[in-house]
């Protein structure tokens, strides 16, 4: 290790480099079965005679499609900003996982792994608004601002949700804290924490009830321009980012590897895999929260609830050393 | 080509359509959605994610060059159809399947469409005409659009000088492009109609474009500041919402300029002038319909394919189901308390206001009391209907609005909200109003 | 230990470079079209890249206080348990003062749009 910093106690063994590219195959895998659960949600929803078919098979047939159908530019597009935003999303959502450790294992130890999760997922405000921006087009402008009307309103609670773990773990090194939760998980005295942060990863992945950026009012928003295979590298970041929360939330929230029986690495995938079908089930059940109302909630709600979460964690934290 | 073979199998079994109802024919286009979903299609909001595009009916002039705009925007495979009544809906969208797996053609079409600037100079050309007075009769309600983009843009000067040839191009290709249509209509899709000879036209004009249009890359002008009203200058955009918009009343188009998203001044106006009611009117389905057009705004995709379910039930004869998958419906949406925390408040009518713009007085109230009333109409018209009762027909004659009164229920909003709004008045049929007239002559 | 991030970022370069390629092999025609933006059939009046107006920038400014914040956060929460009681008391009375500042803001009407 070159690294001159000294390194927290880490519970975590650092594989090999190579061992992303496993890394970035399980992330594909968890963002394949969201998609193929949200398919079965739909087709579910759909009913009907014959809506059934398609299902969980849906995402195949949506990607056989963006594959063959062809790109498109629009007049005076800026393309460069307006692809970076539509493919960063996959790359942020990959870099999102390498500090969240599976099981004993992880690729990148670092000491401030809570920061660099946060650090990615503000990139997506960037991402989305440039996919809007890029396009040239009135919708899709609209989109793009629409999500940062909502990333104003969901972010600080997301990143005070995100702190009060570090401060009962005493550390920002992701493994750390997920071993600081013996015998009991944060996400049950933090619930308010846990719920909010949730939230927060619907938020980042546009997903859901936070979905106006790309919403049908504004006709598909900042995605409303994309096709081929730029609107495949789009929506399949989308799922990888939703894939990728919920793997953070393991380690942050639900006691990482822990559990009886199941080696650690097996515990960790059940639990993302559980948490990533509440996600994508939330879908189903809620409207979009308008960018316009969702941001008083956001500050006068969401804000000073996890605040108070905070300062309770401190107290306990304080009073247990 | 085996793998080629799959994943155009795979693709169109998937794909996604963008269906437009051409004003009247409602019952039509509910058909097709339904068929759309039958097959495990999607619903396209977009021409960029559409690979199938349904119209509905026989569109006027108007419509129909929107629907050309559209299909120049469809990133391919791309197919188009025209259904013209509901029982032949089926047949069409097989042969729209059948064209989507036809590759080789797909293929051919990629190479011998026209780009935008082609479409672009194609389109100052048609202006250029309209200016000289010879427009042709079948743009002649688009003349009348066009007469309205001068006010203020001294962009479209540049293109005069091009009057001559431009006028001689279009003459001739249009011709040739509308006979076409014409011929093909029944025979369900052609896929390039279009041909190279619109490359060939206009490809000599591009760089007189470009050079004349020195604030206009691209060949369309810049946006240009407008006094804000926090006191700040920011640019005003002036962006047409309509005809060719899912979810959207049929053959309106609204013209809004936005400062942001936030709709500072609106005209409104109908895309081929009066609307024929082709479709007779029955039952509820018409307001089931709105309602799942508002659900679907709202975001709530799920609540809005069963409204859509219950909708298509309900136009079935002899329905006893809708009744109570209607109720079930209704419980559904009132329970949902973000819904009810996202619409209320959200542009509230006084009976002053509604009476004012001739709305019906269940048009009172704020956007989320107007869906709750909307579900009650329709449950209370399932019931009616089942009960051989024809009374709601009266009902649903008096649900119309004037195109005068739209502007003053959207102005300040953001476009979004102002969809809402729009879906929320349950409108079953719009009514040119004086104000149009006014302006495509003025 | 950087090496996995390298890795990482490389292997998912390579995933979006190779779907892009695959793209121009499966994909009706490789080059992307050239198209008007979407707007209901019509074309456009004016580029929609302008000068946007956003309505919420007030709440932008409050979201930067907020965000510098954030800052100091990190650090105490690290120590926080190692230094006591003075550092809850500290870090909270600052919270609350940047939180009078949002009510303010929030009965002005900042978080309020049109």
């Amino acid at each position: 290790m070159a690294d001159p910093m000294p390194m927290t106690d880490s519970p975590i063994t650092t594989v090999a480099p190579g061992w992303a590219i496993a890394a970035l195959g399980i992330l594909g895998a968890l963002a394949v079965t969201a998609a193929m659960l949200d398919g079965a949600l739909a087709a579910r929803a759909g009913g009907g005679p014959g809506g059934k078919m398609g299902g969980p098979v849906r995402p195949f047939g949506e990607a056989a499609r963006l594959m063959r159908q062809r790109r498109r530019t629009t007049v005076e597009a800026d393309r460069l900003l307006w692809r970076i935003g539509g493919a960063g999303l996959l790359v942020v959502a990959a870099l999102m996982v390498t500090v969240v450790p599976l099981g004993e294992w992880t690729i990148f130890d670092l000491d401030v792994g809570v920061m660099w999760f946060n650090a990615m997922d503000v990139m997506v405000w960037a991402l989305v608004w440039l996919t809007g921006w890029g396009a040239n087009s009135a919708h899709s402008l609209v989109g793009g601002y629409r999500f940062l009307a909502h990333g104003l309103g969901y972010e600080l609670p997301l990143m005070f949700a995100l702190v009060a773990p570090a401060i009962a773990a005493e550390t920002l090194n992701v493994g750390a804290v997920a071993a600081a939760q013996e015998g009991l998980w944060f996400a049950v005295w933090m619930p308010v924490a846990f719920l909010v942060y949730l939230l927060g990863v619907a938020a980042f992945s546009v997903w859901g009830p936070f979905a106006p950026a790309i919403g049908t009012d504004v006709s598909g928003g900042a995605r409303a321009e994309l096709s081929g295979v730029d609107r495949l590298v789009f929506e399949a970041g989308r799922y990888a980012l939703l894939a990728a929360g919920a793997a953070f939330a393991v380690p942050m929230f639900l006691g990482g590897g822990a559990g009886p029986l199941l080696p650690g690495w097996a515990w960790v995938l059940v639990k993302t895999v559980a948490l990533l079908a509440v996600l994508v089930w939330l879908r189903r059940r809620l409207p979009a929260f308008r960018p316009d109302k969702f941001m008083e909630v956001g500050w006068m709600l969401l804000l000073p609830a996890v605040l108070l979460q905070d300062l309770v964690v401190a107290v306990i934290a304080v009073w247990r050393s | 080509m085996g793998l080629s073979d799959a994943i155009a199998r795979s693709a169109s079994r998937h794909a996604h359509a963008l269906v437009v109802e051409v004003p009247g024919s409602w019952r039509t286009r509910m058909a097709a959605e339904r068929n759309v979903a039958a097959r495990g299609w999607r619903l396209a909001i977009s021409p960029a994610d559409a690979d199938v595009l349904v119209v509905c009916g026989e569109p006027g002039p108007g419509l129909a060059e929107a629907i050309e705009g559209i299909w120049h925007q469809m990133p391919g495979p791309r197919v188009r159809v025209y259904v013209h009544a509901g029982d032949e809906v089926g047949a069409r969208l097989d042969e729209a399947h059948t064209g989507l797996l036809d590759t080789d053609r797909h293929r051919r079409d990629a190479q011998q469409r026209p780009t935008a600037s082609e479409l672009l100079a194609e389109q100052a050309g048609s202006r250029a005409e309209s200016h000289g007075g010879h427009g042709d009769t079948d743009h002649g309600s688009a003349g009348g659009h066009e007469g309205m983009d001068h006010e203020g843009h001294e962009g479209h000067e540049g293109h005069e000088g091009h009057e001559g040839h431009e006028g001689m191009d279009h003459g001739s290709h249009e011709g040739m492009d509308h006979g076409s249509h014409e011929g093909m209509d029944h025979g369900a899709h052609e896929g390039m109609d279009h041909g190279a000879h619109e490359g060939m036209d206009h490809g000599g004009h591009e760089g007189m474009d470009h050079g004349d249009m020195e604030m206009s890359p691209g060949g369309i002008p810049l946006a240009e500041g407008g006094e804000d009203r926090d006191g700040l200058e920011m640019d005003v955009l002036q962006v047409r919402l309509g005809p060719v918009l899912p979810h959207w009343p049929a053959g309106l188009v609204l013209r809004c300029s936005l400062q942001g998203d936030v709709i500072v001044e609106a005209q409104a106006e109908l895309v081929d002038g009066r609307v024929r009611q082709d479709d007779e009117v029955v039952g509820p389905a018409r307001g089931i319909d709105n309602i799942a057009s508002l659900l679907a705004l709202a975001g709530w995709d799920d609540a809005a394919a069963e409204a859509r379910r219950i909708r298509d039930t309900a136009l079935e004869p002899g329905d006893g189901a809708a009744g109570s998958e209607l109720e079930r419906l209704r419980r559904r949406v009132r329970r949902s308390r973000t819904l009810r925390w996202s619409l209320r408040g959200v542009r509230r009518l006084s009976e002053e206001d509604a009476h004012a713009r001739g709305l019906p007085a269940d048009a009172v109230g704020d956007t989320y009391e107007r869906l709750m009333g909307m579900l009650d109409r329709a449950v209370a018209g399932v019931a009616a209907t089942a009960a051989g009762d024809t009374g709601t027909r009266t009902d649903d004659a008096s649900r119309t609005l004037s195109t005068d009164h739209l502007p003053h229920l959207v102005m300040g909003l953001d476009l979004a909200t102002a969809r809402l709004v729009l879906a929320s008045l349950d409108i079953h049929e719009l009514l040119a109003g004086q104000a149009e007239h006014e302006v495509s002559h003025g | 230990m950087y090496a996995g991030v390298v890795v990482m970022a490389s292997a998912v370069g390579v995933l979006v470079l190779g779907l892009y390629a695959l793209h121009r092999l499966t994909a009706v025609a490789p080059d992307s079209l050239t198209v008007l933006p979407f707007e209901s059939g019509w074309a456009p009046e004016q580029h929609a890249l302008s000068r946007y107006h956003v309505r919420w920038y007030l709440a932008t400014l409050l979201f930067l206080a907020f965000d510098v914040e954030m800052l100091f956060m990190y650090p105490w929460a690290v120590v926080v348990a190692q230094v006591g009681v003075t550092a809850v008391v500290e870090m909270f009375l600052f919270l609350a003062a940047l939180f009078v500042a949002v009510l303010w803001a929030w009965r002005e009407g900042a978080l309020r749009w049109v």
